[in-house]
């Protein structure tokens, strides 16, 4: 007796079926991995999302409970797995797992913890998407970036940390908080470190293309009567601040992953701060990973944009590039 | 002269309009959290109040959504524990509450998630009188026949969340049965949010095909494809999440979402959401059960007839039966 299926839909088409051209892996399904996978879903990035963890029980709950919602989705297929096969042709990996930073620890503590698991991560997921671009998430992003780059044998440009996105992000928010304007139309960019060491670049702020360090020769200098140095400081310590608050960061930096995922899916061209190996620029002669204006498109970090900076502003940079390296060079078996 | 006032000269002379698409969410727990970051990824109003009696968390979840600013549309994202900060609100979605445990049935959370009402109702209506109640709160379909009597709100803004969320689970089950998005398989599960909602067989159809025409035992005991095991799957998808990852969130914050849409974007469309049933399909008591309803901006303007068989009926009357047996006991 035919089933329902059978008399409803006769099928024309019975060869295999497409591969996915658009599929997005989110490793690691805490906070920071879920809050990614429901921002990259809302605004329909990927035709295909895999998750991929070590706890077993919540990743298969978080699966289903993301394919509960797929009614209100345009991404068809939703899979979760321990067994990294799930994550087979992926166009952008998402590495978010890892230990995070405690209570008032800061990131670069959590590195060898990390360096370890990512060693049992990044060669799985190469194996299973040869051709993908991974996204570095886990703190500290920029040692964990560079582990990545060196882990998984891809090209620089298809290794890309999270950076400064956020960090960024927040500068805009709060300096357009400030003038009363949206985040988007005041222009700033912090670079560097993704943490304590983080470099506001003052000289290149501005609304409208007005220049605010010409309107304010002081700003952010300890002799500036605005104090705008304070705005800068407040990024450093956002993420502290809410942790201590809530536990944990999520909301924003999945955002600002779905921002980077959405320039290299569709091939934009859009300029992002993210961590990229930037040996051979502004005096750096070690093989580190820092974030600089990078040109995102299908192919991954297609060019580095040449901001124009003060000798201070390049002095921090290399100072950052010293204390990364300092870490980098005791890390064992990478 | 401060940097600001060389950038930028004030030119209007009257008052800042404000926010005309305001939207409040009571609770910022997983479902409250879940609900604001559906809601913001699509763009669904101009402003967002989160109110909720833990201020430290309260806090960190606006602080970490306000760093989301560069990526979203949202304006404005403010939270307090004080109702103030909701005032003029469009759409208030209650999520706050117990939550079941594991195992735990909905009708259990009763007393307790009344009492946190009587708190919280009185202060939405004070600072936001005209907008629309959204419950999400379990037992949903208890809680909004609360809301609406605590609020005195006309029935038609006052909505359970219902089985919309139900509805959802079942159409994806439906849709990985046959291979098609869930946008293009129909079927709608009214009733109790609950262990007892109701499944209408007859009504199941993609693309106007019935599908209980193509297998009239569907849904019954001697159904070879086992279609009442579809619905058991979506009576259990909540419990087993909860068994998984230790609650739901995802899924109930999209729904919600889906709902907000249609009443701030005034779509008139037709969802599964909780509302007074009392005089249709044979139920007598005041209870609030999920049948489809029109949702635009002025509320739950209409409701659908929909052609039950008599078992569906009977059904139907059972659970406002259960419902009014839990209700007439609580203290307003």
């Amino acid at each position: 007796m035919a089933s329902v299926l059978q008399k409803l839909i006769t099928p024309l088409f019975t060869g295999t079926p497409e591969p996915p051209r658009n599929k997005v892996t989110v490793v690691g399904v805490g906070q920071v991995g879920m809050a990614c996978a429901v921002s990259i879903l809302l605004r329909e990035l990927a035709d295909e999302l895999a998750l991929v963890d070590v706890v077993e029980d919540k990743l298969k709950g978080e699966m289903m409970d993301l394919q509960h919602g797929s009614l209100f989705l345009k991404t068809p297929k939703i899979v979760a797995d321990k067994d990294y096969s799930v994550t087979a042709n992926s166009r952008i990996v998402v590495v978010t797992a890892g230990v995070r930073q405690q209570e008032g620890e800061s990131r670069l503590n959590l590195v060898q913890r990390n360096v370890n698991i990512f060693k049992h991560i990044i060669p799985q997921i190469v194996r299973y998407s040869p051709d993908c671009i991974i996204i570095v998430v886990s703190n500290p992003v920029d040692v964990l970036t560079y582990v990545t780059w060196k882990l998984s044998g891809l090209p620089k440009h298809r290794v890309i940390g999270s950076g400064t996105n956020l960090d960024s992000a927040r500068f805009r928010f709060l300096m357009a908080d400030k003038l009363g304007i949206h985040s988007s139309s005041f222009n700033g960019w912090i670079l560097g470190e993704h943490g304590d060491t983080s470099v506001p670049v003052w000289s290149g702020t501005n609304v409208a293309g007005v220049n605010l360090q010409t309107l304010n020769p002081n700003i952010g200098t300890d002799f500036d009567e605005e104090n705008w140095k304070e705005t800068h400081k407040m990024v450093v310590d956002s993420a502290y601040e809410v942790i201590k608050l809530k536990g944990y960061t999520n909301w924003a930096i999945g955002l600002s992953v779905a921002d980077l995922t959405e320039s290299l899916m569709r091939n934009m061209n859009r300029i992002h701060p993210v961590s990229t190996m930037v040996q051979g620029m502004y005096g750096i002669s070690d093989e580190v990973y820092l974030s600089l204006p990078c040109v995102l498109n299908s192919g991954g970090v297609a060019s580095v944009v040449n901001m124009t900076l003060t000798d201070e502003e390049v002095a921090q940079l290399q100072a950052s590039a010293n204390t990364l390296w300092d870490i980098q060079r005791d890390l064992r078996d990478i | 002269m401060s940097t600001q006032e060389k950038l930028i000269s004030h030119v209007m002379k009257e008052e800042a309009v404000g926010c005309r698409n305001k939207v409040t969410v009571v609770g910022v727990g997983m479902v409250g959290m879940a609900s604001a970051i559906s809601i913001l990824l699509k763009d669904l109003c101009d402003e967002l109040a989160l109110v909720d009696v833990m201020e430290d968390k309260l806090k960190g979840e606006a602080m970490d959504l306000q760093h989301g600013a560069l990526f979203l549309k949202t304006h404005k994202i403010v939270a307090d524990k004080d109702y103030s900060v909701t005032a003029n609100s469009k759409v208030v979605v209650v999520t706050a509450g117990a939550r079941q445990q594991e195992g735990e049935s909905r009708l259990n959370l009763v007393q307790r998630n009344v009492n946190i009402f009587k708190f919280i109702i009185p202060n939405i209506v004070k600072y936001s009188p005209n907008c629309i109640l959204l419950v999400v709160s379990n037992p949903v379909d208890i809680l909004t026949y609360v809301a609406w009597k605590l609020s005195g709100f006309p029935r038609h803004r006052v909505i359970g969340s219902g089985t919309n969320l139900d509805s959802a689970r079942f159409r994806h089950l439906m849709g990985e049965k046959f291979h098609l998005h869930p946008s293009s398989c129909h079927g709608w599960i009214i009733g109790e949010h609950g262990d007892s909602s109701v499944a209408v067989w007859s009504g199941v159809n993609i693309a106007g095909v019935s599908l209980q025409n193509l297998n009239p035992n569907m849904g019954a005991d001697g159904d070879s494809e086992n279609w009442k095991d579809v619905h058991k799957k979506v009576v259990d998808g909540a419990y087993e999440v909860i068994k998984l990852k230790g609650y739901t969130s995802w899924a109930i914050g999209m729904s919600v979402a889906d709902l907000v849409e249609s009443i701030m974007k005034n779509l008139h469309k037709v969802h599964p959401v909780s509302t007074l049933v009392q005089g249709m399909h044979g139920v007598k008591d005041e209870v609030f059960l999920s049948i489809p309803c029109v949702l635009g901006n002025s509320g739950l303007t209409d409701v659908i007839h929909m052609t039950l068989k008599p078992e569906e009926e009977t059904q139907l009357v059972k659970s406002a039966e259960t419902l009014w047996g839990v209700q007439k006991e609580l203290t307003l």
